[in-house]
């Protein structure tokens, strides 16, 4: 395999899940929009406004937030492996296309692996972090907007206030 | 919709942390931050750095009401904004707060995945 991702526990996390239903199944609910329109999001909370999976390498992914009345907010990532019914990986560091950008201030790359266990399916959710030090670097460095402020930096001045 | 096993302490954690990140995540949202930072201030105050409609700003202001991260209090016709510095410990940690939240979204989608199996074993 050339896509082995190093696993940092300090940036990473993986949760593994038996669920008690078929691949099949667990792929569909995965990867259809009307399906994952009604996981995605808390529905105290918000909703999924608009879903759009393209299920090849470079394909969109696309999964808007509204949250009461006010504007959806976008959320658009890049498909990056496509195996159905055994895994899928994304990322929001990529626009579809593979076009560098990156939408998210903490952006993320997803590994959804699947294998059938029994009458159910073993589920393994993980999700690989950029280095926060270096999210601050490039903030500080006016890398982004230069009026912008480095969330973590603030954050720890706002708890600094308590 | 939830799961049996989200208790509900965890899962209004878990809106909490969403409504704090939601409020963290937008360029003028933080900036309001900023400036409170330094004390309370008026609503206009506030809006008066901001090239933006004042509908638009109220709207970002009661994104950040909701999340907590700040609060307001009116005296007489005006109304006045504040930091809520220990509401920012909620983003500590903020990779075990992500992990809840994702969590969170498959015992979500663990429910949903066995009603599709029930609505196909049903006759």
């Amino acid at each position: 395999m050339t896509t082995q991702s190093q696993f940092n526990p300090k940036l990473d996390f993986a949760i593994e899940r038996f669920i008690d239903a078929p691949p099949r199944l667990v792929w569909a609910a995965l990867t259809l929009p009307e399906h994952l329109k009604e996981w995605y999001m808390p529905r105290a909370w918000g909703r999924v406004a608009r879903a759009e999976l393209d299920l090849r390498p470079g394909g969109i992914v696309r999964i808007d937030i509204a949250v009461g009345d006010g504007p959806d907010a976008p959320n658009v990532g890049c498909v990056l492996e496509v195996v159905p019914m055994e895994r899928l990986v994304w990322t929001s560091m990529l626009f579809p296309g593979y076009r560098p950008a990156v939408f998210d201030d903490i952006p993320i790359t997803a590994i959804m692996t699947l294998a059938p266990e029994g009458s159910g399916t073993r589920y393994v959710f993980t999700a690989l972090h950029r280095n926060e030090a270096d999210l601050a670097t490039n903030k500080a460095s006016g890398f982004y907007e230069g009026s912008e402020i480095a969330v973590d930096q603030f954050v720890a001045h706002a708890l600094t206030l308590r | 919709m939830d799961h049996p096993r989200i208790g509900k302490g965890h899962h209004m954690a878990q809106v909490a942390t969403d409504q704090v990140f939601h409020a963290l995540a937008n360029p003028t949202r933080r900036r309001v931050l900023e400036r409170l930072s330094a004390g309370p201030a008026t609503v206009s105050e506030l809006a008066d750095r901001f090239d933006m409609q004042l509908p638009s700003f109220v709207q970002h202001l009661g994104v950040l009401e909701r999340s907590r991260l700040v609060r307001s209090a009116k005296r007489g016709r005006v109304r006045t904004y504040e930091l809520v510095p220990e509401r920012f410990a909620v983003v500590e940690g903020w990779l075990a707060a992500r992990r809840r939240e994702w969590e969170a979204r498959l015992d979500r989608f663990d429910a949903y995945v066995k009603q599709l199996k029930d609505k196909e074993a049903a006759p």
